[in-house]
């Protein structure tokens, strides 16, 4: 995806084993559908869908209460986003994000809880790189299974994470849980290994600035080593990338295990930014919103950026319009499934050739096809 | 024991084999979970509404079927990846059964409609008393009964007629099909439906056997079906093999429930961790016996 690319060749390195549309369309379909379908849901559900749909749009950006706390969300889509697109590049689908998240959340929580008589930013990066190092592992487990016994990484990495997350939701809500505290959660870690504030009283904090640094990283590393561009050969092409003497199984567990990194990070930094605490269910719908991300942005690290703002404002919208609607429910799901249904879809002129209709008297007056 | 494990197998079965219809295709659908869930929902609330179970299993099928069938539709028109729209159903279906259930029912948690009976179970007078076969033919619903026929049926489908036939030549080589004058989109159009069918059976199923809607009432049952047709080495008899093992190993894990004291919710995790088990082992012989070949 160099720019002295031609835009043909351009597209079609764009194009993965899983087939995402390059260009801004698919993407501009997707968010759209995304918006209709969390609107159709919150007008049906409200008795004053005008005022509903006021909040959805103006909610976010109503205060700065509301506007840090959607950057915020933002930067942990961002991380997520990454990891999905780096798996995705090395020709992987990572469908553990979930439990990967909430397993870097629940290190990163363990280690600080320890109260290590560090300096508070020696903590921190500890704590930060002992996460990605679970994440990294819970992943490339089932990086290797593919690499090594060509057992489908999706299919092992949901299943991994499946199991994970009620393992924690146990450890958190049961032996670890603090019982001083009417939440499901562990202890708060203590104020000297929290991230800074950026606008209080928001959530938006420092792991945000870090996301976008990591987002320009993995720019770097797809674009400018020999190691991002192996990966994407292999990701492109198995057999050619095997032609060229590169070892396509390094590739799948180094991609799975970094995507695995990436989503723990993001967990972990939700905990020492945001939460201060691991509470039961903190990181849900992280791994899925990265997924729907990464897809909107075609898998190009600098376009996660303002997927994930896109992504973060649908999100937010919604649920500032929930609060006006006649019952709550998650809306969540519904706008990550509309992405889903509609990123990969292609909605181009070819189908017309394939149907009936190319070779009716209309088509070829309109189009100029011969039938 | 028996006649647990026959309970406990029927969605898995169900789900596993509207899956492998999808695989033959060669357009495996992993929203098995979705349909099942959507399934377990409307079959409970028609049958509440209207009183009948029968009403609800219909209603189910017809609802499912449909709505697999629009999303083969719309994936197979756009060229979609069926994977990701796959996971747009089952993120859809977890979302929409929340949102109908606080709409229908005003609540987001179990929904029980008063007169609703948990579907009666036939026992079969003379068989019942046998050790084995008894636990195995009698005393289930008519789901069990249901799901063998419908194994039965699918393997002679899928052997034997022509759609049969073709379904499976279009997943072989889409190619070698087109020439012949088969259209794969076609036949896989039919596979997906089949598979919304089959889910909805194992919703219904799960809903109606229990007399209520209990929030994400497939738990992963979809996920596992999909582990269950690899296991099951893409055919229907392998499939049933690989169902009854994993109803034996959840039947084991209820068993340890009640004996060894572990906590409930850690308990969640055990199908799961069983299920990949299994999937690594069958990968690590699989990968084996190629060696060999």
């Amino acid at each position: 995806m160099s720019p002295e690319l031609p835009a043909a060749k351009k597209k079609a390195a764009a194009e993965s084993r899983w087939g995402f549309p390059a260009g801004l369309k698919a993407p501009a379909i997707a968010i759209g559908a995304a918006l209709a379908a969390a609107m159709g849901f919150i007008v049906i559900s409200s008795g004053n869908p005008l005022d509903a749909i006021g909040f959805f749009f103006s909610g976010p950006l109503s205060s700065p209460y509301f506007f840090g706390n959607m950057l915020n969300e933002t930067g942990g889509l961002i991380l997520t986003g990454l990891g999905v697109a780096l798996a995705f590049r090395s020709g992987c689908f990572n469908l553990g994000g979930e439990g990967q998240a909430y397993a870097g959340g629940f290190v990163a929580t363990m280690i600080l809880l320890a109260e290590p008589a560090w300096p508070g930013w020696l903590g921190i990066a500890t704590a930060c790189l002992a996460a990605a190092a679970a994440g990294a592992l819970v992943a490339g487990i089932s990086g290797y299974l593919r690499a090594r016994y060509d057992a489908d990484e999706l299919i092992s990495s949901f299943l991994i994470s499946s199991a994970l997350l009620p393992v924690i939701d146990y450890l958190v809500s049961g032996p670890l849980r603090d019982p001083g505290s009417n939440l499901l959660a562990t202890k708060a870690i203590s104020p000297a290994f929290r991230l800074p504030s950026i606008m209080p009283p928001s959530h938006l904090n420092a792991a945000f600035i870090l996301a976008i640094f990591l987002a320009v990283g993995m720019r770097f590393l797809f674009s400018r080593t020999v190691f991002g561009f192996e990966l994407r050969i292999t990701g492109g092409n198995r057999e050619f990338a095997r032609a060229q003497g590169i070892d396509p199984k390094r590739y799948y567990i180094l991609g799975m295990a970094g995507s695995g990194a990436f989503h723990a990070l993001a967990g972990a930094l939700a905990v020492i930014g945001t939460y201060f605490t691991c509470h039961k269910g903190f990181s849900s719908g992280l791994g899925w919103n990265g997924i729907a991300v990464a897809l909107i942005a075609g898998n190009a690290p600098l376009a996660v950026i303002p997927a994930a703002l896109v992504f973060s404002y649908v999100d937010a919208g919604a649920s500032s319009a929930i609060l006006h609607t006649d019952f709550s429910f998650e809306a969540g799901s519904l706008i990550q499934a509309a992405v889903f249904l509609f990123i990969t879809a292609r909605f181009t002129r070819a189908r017309f050739a394939r149907s009936h209709f190319a070779h009716s008297h209309f088509a070829r007056v309109r189009f100029g096809r011969k039938p | 024991m028996i006649s647990s494990i026959v309970d406990i197998m029927t969605p898995f079965l169900l789900a596993a084999l509207g899956g492998l219809v999808t695989e033959l295709a060669g357009s495996l659908v992993i929203a098995l979970e979705g349909f099942i869930l959507v399934g377990a929902f409307v079959a409970l609330a028609v049958a509440g509404a209207t009183g009948s179970a029968l009403a609800g299993i219909a209603a189910s099928a017809v609802f499912v079927t449909a709505a697999a069938w629009a999303f083969g539709r719309f994936t197979i028109g756009t060229k979609a990846n069926i994977f990701i729209t796959g996971l747009a159903v089952n993120l859809f279906a977890a979302g929409l059964t929340a949102w109908a259930s606080a709409v229908l029912f005003g609540t987001k948690g179990v929904v029980k409609p008063a007169g609703l009976e948990p579907l009666a179970r036939l026992s079969i007078p003379a068989i019942e008393r046998l050790p084995v076969i008894g636990g195995l033919l009698s005393g289930h619903t008519v789901f069990a009964y249901l799901s063998w026929i419908l194994a039965l049926a699918l393997a002679v489908f899928l052997k034997r007629t022509r759609t049969g036939l073709r379904i499976r030549a279009s997943g072989m080589d889409a190619q070698a099909a087109t020439v012949r004058g088969v259209d794969p989109d076609r036949y896989r159009l039919i596979a997906i439906s089949l598979s919304g069918f089959f889910c909805a059976l194992a919703g219904a199923g799960l809903s109606l056997g229990a007399g209520a809607y209990i929030p994400n009432i497939s738990s992963g049952r979809g996920w596992i079906a999909l582990v269950a047709i690899y296991l099951g080495g893409r055919t229907t008899g392998g499939v049933v093999a690989a169902s009854a093992v994993f109803a034996v190993a959840e039947y084991l894990s209820n068993i340890a429930q009640g004996t060894v004291a572990i906590p409930g919710s850690l308990l969640l995790a055990f199908p799961y961790l069983v299920t990949f088990a299994v999937f690594v082992g069958y990968a690590i012989y699989k990968k084996g016996r190629g060696k060999l070949d």
